[in-house]
């Protein structure tokens, strides 16, 4: 089956002043990402693999260069169309989970459907219980982020990031204050969206077996691609215990 | 912690400002309440002369309104009943304990239901005074209640000496609400005239009711020109002054509603320091939810978006704060007013309505929206990268 590209980053650079130094942290970066693929970005620190991804997600503008959003140039857009673009379109999961942490599991999934101001308050506050059982969190609905472990923080993040059913979901090392148990089960969440639900993603990180749940991985050195390896087969994963999760959560 | 703590205090600064507005403004409203009252049971057709004096009434010798003037001027068209009545400061003992009140020298033979629209309250406690009685006396509310004029109160049948002479109490007035008019001392015109030989015929006030269909400041003003004429005085140096009781009541209710004023200012100038505070208060708190502000840029907020919920946190702040401090200006207005009733001054009381409440709490809101309206600027410019790097 032929994939439609849903992200093409063209010659993209992204320059910093630092004081008196020039920071190049991207240097013509080029990048296409098919509709539904799953992507891994690593590289050392200072690689530009994070700038790169807030690039994607409209988080911040480069200096140069084009960024197409289904083929929608979204590099110079205003700051307001790119909220919006974030809000509808993108999923965030970060290393630091980064809930809200006066905000309720619940409340903290809601929020971005809040933003969006399309549904009334009942049927966010059900598609966000929804969406909770759905990362195993039913029982949690009502905890506030200090009241949950880190691994179900980052399965609330996950929630979160699907609220408004986005096609493309960002990791920035979502497991990377993770031990290796709940990072897994975290990976395995991702690894069901990206082939269940279809959602495209991509992921920093800096663990080689995380990556490896990725159909290709993209090495950065000093803001270029240096290595890219695409992967013939996906793995098969199983989930945990066999779980059975639905995962028919699309909004109509 | 230290955020709950500065959220609390930021409240308390807001809070005392709300609550003397609260509490100054629910008395202002209980006194133009109680002027309501009295213009209604006093009527506003009437018309008070008074000496022009440089003292009180009662204590200056040279000013007076005498007999014929009174005569005069209750025959001037469009005058219905007049009221002459004497006023004096005088000695009253009950018990071995004695004071200095005021009498005042009534004539038992004006029309009662006159009479008491003028006193706005008659005697509900014993009798009135009948023409020519030397040694009887009517006293004010006062005079009854235990440790307000005198240690014990007086009883209806008790003895009191006025300047040495020995009268009976024979009733009491209602309740009027100031001391000054609830110990007040009421004779008639021959025990008045008894006791100050020298006065008789200086009165020490007039009121007048004006016939019906009359305007009473147009009457006024005729009194006023020709009580002149008839004295023969200069315009602008008249010894006594015309005064409806509509612009009476009025005057007193200027002065009321400027000080009024200037306390609400007062408790303003505490809104805007507190509103100062807030601003802080909210500076802080941008600066230490950079890295929230960037997260819910991610998730979609628009400027707009943050804006909106921080100057909503603002005012929610100075709401919550304006809430407490309507209630503690209610706690502290009402026992002021319990204060003021128990030391004689019931007529000093302070209402309540709704709409004072909603407002006080409505105008916090604001103070605290208005104050967080720069801070939530900078919040909303924060660039997501930055905002989401920041620790």
């Amino acid at each position: 089956m032929k994939r439609a590209t849903i992200i093409k980053l063209k010659n993209v650079w992204k320059i910093y002043q630092m004081g008196d130094v020039e920071v190049k942290a991207l240097r013509g970066l080029d990048l296409e990402v098919k509709d539904g693929e799953f992507v891994s970005v690593m590289g050392p620190s200072g690689s530009g693999k994070s700038t790169a991804v807030n690039m994607i997600g409209c988080l911040d503008i480069p200096t140069k260069g084009a960024i197409y959003l289904d083929g929608k140039n979204i590099a110079h857009l205003e700051e307001s169309e790119l909220a919006q673009i974030r809000g509808r379109r993108i999923g965030f999961i970060f290393q630091q989970f980064n809930l809200i942490p006066t905000l309720s599991a619940v409340e903290n999934v809601t929020l971005p459907m809040m933003f969006q101001n399309k549904s009334t308050a009942e049927e966010r506050r059900q598609r966000a219980e929804k969406l909770l059982t759905m990362v195993g969190l039913g029982d949690r609905l009502y905890h506030k982020p200090t009241e949950l472990s880190g691994g179900q923080q980052q399965r609330v993040a996950i929630a979160r990031s699907i609220a408004n059913d986005p096609e493309v979901i960002l990791a920035d090392e979502p497991t990377g204050n993770l031990d290796s148990v709940t990072g897994k089960v975290v990976m395995d969440f991702l690894a069901e969206l990206n082939e269940k639900e279809d959602k495209t993603i991509i992921m920093v990180t800096h663990d080689r077996y995380v990556a490896e749940h990725a159909d290709r991985i993209e090495y950065l050195k000093d803001g270029v691609i240096v290595e890219s390896k695409e992967k013939r087969k996906r793995m098969k994963r199983r989930f945990l215990n066999g779980r059975n999760h639905n995962l028919e959560v699309r909004k109509n | 912690m230290h955020r709950k703590m500065r959220s609390w205090l930021t409240v308390l600064s807001i809070l005392i400002g709300v609550m003397a507005i609260y509490a100054i403004v629910s008395f202002g409203l209980g006194i133009q309440s109680y002027m309501d009252t009295i213009a209604e049971e006093a009527g506003t057709d009437k018309i008070y002369i008074q000496p022009r004096g440089t003292g009180a009434p009662g204590t200056d010798e040279n000013f007076f309104i005498s007999e014929d003037e009174a005569n005069f001027v209750s025959k001037i068209k469009g005058i219905d009943k007049t009221l002459a009545w004497y006023l004096k400061a005088g000695l009253i003992k009950y018990k071995d304990q004695q004071k200095y009140y005021f009498l005042a020298g009534i004539d038992p033979e004006t029309d009662q239901e006159f009479l008491d629209q003028v006193f706005t309250v008659t005697v509900d406690k014993g009798r009135h005074l009948k023409k020519g009685e030397l040694d009887k006396v009517v006293l004010g509310y006062n005079y009854q209640v235990d440790d307000r004029v005198f240690e014990k109160g007086v009883q209806l049948g008790d003895k009191v000496e006025i300047n040495d002479v020995k009268f009976t109490v024979v009733g009491f007035y209602e309740e009027i609400g100031n001391p000054s008019d609830d110990g007040n001392i009421y004779l008639t015109f021959d025990a008045f005239e008894m006791l100050y030989p020298e006065t008789e015929g200086k009165y020490g006030a007039l009121i007048m009711s004006t016939l019906p269909g009359e305007n009473p400041s147009d009457i006024a003003d005729k009194v006023e020109d020709k009580l002149r004429k008839y004295k023969g005085e200069d315009e602008g140096k008249e010894t006594f002054f015309v005064q409806t009781f509509e612009d009476a009541l009025e005057t007193f209710g200027n002065v009321i509603n400027v000080l009024n004023g200037i306390l609400v200012l007062i408790a303003l100038i505490s809104l805007v320091v507190a509103s100062v505070n807030i601003m802080n208060t909210m500076y802080t708190a941008v600066l230490e939810r950079t890295k929230e502000i960037g997260v819910m840029k991610a998730i979609g907020a628009k400027n707009g978006d943050i804006l909106f919920i921080f100057i909503f946190e603002s005012g929610f702040l100075g709401a919550v704060g304006g809430a407490i401090g309507v209630l503690f200006g209610y706690l502290i207005a009402s026992s002021g007013g319990k204060a003021a009733a128990a030391a004689g001054y019931s007529s000093l009381y302070p209402i309540f309505p709704w709409q004072l409440t909603a407002a006080c709490i409505a105008f916090a809101f604001f103070v605290g929206a208005i104050a967080g309206v720069l801070p939530a600027m900078q919040a909303a410019k924060q660039k997501p990268v930055d905002a989401l790097r920041y620790e």
